[in-house]
């Protein structure tokens, strides 16, 4: 470089460092004025999120502790009163018959996904599940209600109810198991894959143990969005007063999301407070596996 | 390792290699010449391999005798990993790879209809960049092999465990603490743990690709070490970035650039008289 392209290129520096200098001086108000404003819808929209989050739960608590009573889980509803043992155990029925479907079929497709899918086949698969979420949950329980309850002839029943609950909690199963594969580092499969182990024993030695937290946060998330479902089964499930019987078809289960739907409805003191009552336990059940998936997760990140 | 650290390593190679040059060949000569294998353990004939549209090896021929060290040099990006892992057929976990030519393994093409790629995979073992043991205990990394390939007996695991740590000089740094997680390890333990480990599936060869890159000077030296005393035994492919370390415990050096085996040669030929005008350039750092 001459000398004179040196004393161009200082020269040039300089007018530019005075030229936005000057421009940074000339906005600064404007800029700060910015940030308050954003400052200021943030903590708007914040304020609007939290609040109606902050209502439900203290609504919930305050009326469900007080209808809380032991009578709620010793008798069956009667009517629009009486307890809630029928619906407590149809409910756990229920997100159980919808796990023992769907927790097992889910694995084993993010599995699928993770491992041996083709890209393409993949994408496909995985659209299709992102499909599956996006369905109305209405939906899902007409489609229960035409296959399997008129269709097939099962009745409101059992069977159908935790097929709907599983095609719901389906999507959400195969993504977790799916994330949680496609994180365990590829060294770790390689260096397995490199000692001559095969494909599939790689799988179950090396990378669902390294996964299992993962997966096991989603199964509990699946359990928890199950748990606060109505809509597919009040077409499979529909209601019962009696406590589950333990047959798959020809009759129906009550379960706690149903007594909140419908009892808030009724003109009845009685039944607003079982509504409340399963409100609360709802909410706890949901809370309680919401935490322990989140305990899963944290001590995963501990490691 | 991110491109960046791996820049910088090969920078300082580089820039080493160029200082120390006549170093690096005194190195190669003054280790006594082992005699010539009596054969070749990997024949690769007129190999291409391909990524999708990408071509990574061009018309690779090139052997490995049993028993010696061939390390494999040259820039980044010139093939040599691709060489390395299409030995074991390693490449092919890479969705649309596909290749020409053939590899044979004590004469048996390794792609043949009859070969298992378990079984050829357990004959020639592997140790990798980053040190990657499992997230169990070091007994259990180092009897992972086995026991998945079938071997129950506890007393003949223990045995081919100290056998193998023994091998891959660990056995007396970790042998009180058997049980204890292998992540608790340091890099190089770990590596050396890596190598226990593959040795555990009674490999005929092992491929090294750049095992040294993520350690220390003195875990380096001792896996350099370890490569030699190797060496008696096993066939060893060696990727490497260092050329004073291809120096220290190659018998062979192959040069690769752009896909294509440019020079190979005994370490002492390579490094003294390179007959080839980009192999000086690459050894002198002029190239690269």
């Amino acid at each position: 470089m001459t000398t004179h392209e040196a004393a161009e290129a200082a020269r040039l520096r300089l007018r530019h460092a005075e030229a936005v200098g000057a421009a940074s001086v000339r906005t600064r108000r404007a800029r700060s004025a910015r940030g308050y404003l954003v400052l200021g819808l943030a903590t708007v929209a914040i304020l609007a999120a939290l609040f109606p989050l902050v209502d439900i739960i203290a609504l919930v608590t305050v009326h469900g502790i007080a209808a809380m009573k032991l009578s709620l889980f010793t008798t069956v509803t009667s009517g629009v009163a009486g307890g809630l043992q029928n619906a407590i155990l149809g409910t756990l029925v229920l997100v159980a018959g919808g796990m023992i479907i769907a927790g097992p079929l889910g694995v084993f497709t993010g599995i699928y996904l993770a491992e041996w899918a083709e890209p393409r086949v993949a994408a496909v698969l995985r659209y299709l599940s992102d499909v599956l979420v996006g369905v109305p949950s209405i939906v899902i329980g007409y489609f229960g209600f035409a296959v399997f309850v008129t269709g097939l002839g099962w009745g409101f029943s059992l069977a159908a109810g935790a097929i709907a609950l599983a095609t719901f909690m389906l999507p959400y199963i195969v993504r977790t198991t799916e994330l949680a594969l496609t994180k365990v580092p590829g060294e770790l499969r390689e260096g397995s894959l490199a000692l001559g182990i095969t494909r599939g024993r790689t799988i179950h030695s090396v990378s669902l143990p390294v996964a299992a937290p993962g997966i096991l946060t989603g199964l509990l998330l699946a359990l928890g969005i199950g748990l606060g479902e109505t809509a597919p089964l009040i077409y499979t499930a529909s209601w019962s007063n009696y406590d589950p019987h333990l047959v798959p078809t020809h009759s129906p289960v009550g379960y706690l999301t149903y007594v909140v739907w419908t009892f808030i409805n009724q003109p009845f003191s009685a039944s607003h407070e079982l509504a409340y009552a399963a409100a609360l336990l709802l909410l706890i059940g949901v809370l309680v596996l919401n935490l322990v998936a989140r305990q899963l997760l944290v001590g995963r990140q501990a490691d | 390792m991110t491109t960046e650290t791996k820049t910088r390593t090969e920078a300082v190679a580089r820039s080493r290699s160029y200082a120390d040059e006549p170093a690096v060949a005194a190195i190669a000569a003054a280790r006594a010449p082992r005699p010539e294998a009596e054969r070749q353990k990997i024949r690769v004939d007129g190999l291409n391999v391909f990524f999708g549209p990408q071509q990574a090896l061009y018309d690779v021929d090139i052997s490995f005798p049993e028993q010696q060290v061939v390390a494999l040099i040259g820039p980044s990006g010139c093939g040599k990993t691709t060489l390395l892992r299409t030995l074991n057929r390693m490449t092919e976990l890479v969705p649309r790879s596909r290749h020409e030519g053939d590899v044979r393994l004590d004469g048996a093409s390794i792609f043949g209809p009859e070969v298992d790629v378990v079984d050829l995979r357990r004959k020639v073992g592997m140790v990798f960049q980053r040190p990657n043991p499992f997230p169990m205990s070091i007994l259990d990394n180092v009897t992972f092999g086995p026991r998945r390939h079938g071997v129950r007996n506890r007393a003949l695991l223990g045995e081919i465990a100290e056998q193998s740590l023994r091998s891959a000089a660990l056995w007396d740094e970790v042998k009180d603490k058997l049980n204890q997680s292998a992540l608790g390890l340091s890099g190089g333990q770990q590596q050396r743990l890596c190598i226990a480990r593959a040795l555990a599936v009674q490999p005929e060869v092992l491929l090294m690709d750049e095992p040294t890159s993520a350690l220390d000077p003195i875990s380096t030296g001792k896996v350099e070490d370890l490569v030699r005393q190797l060496a008696e035994t096993y066939t060893l492919v060696l990727v490497t970035h260092s050329l004073p370390q291809a120096g220290r415990v190659a018998d062979r050096v192959a040069f690769l650039l752009s896909g294509r085996v440019v020079e190979e040669g005994t370490a002492q030929a390579i490094f003294t008289r390179p007959k080839d005008a980009r192999t000086e350039d690459y050894l002198t750092g002029r190239l690269g």
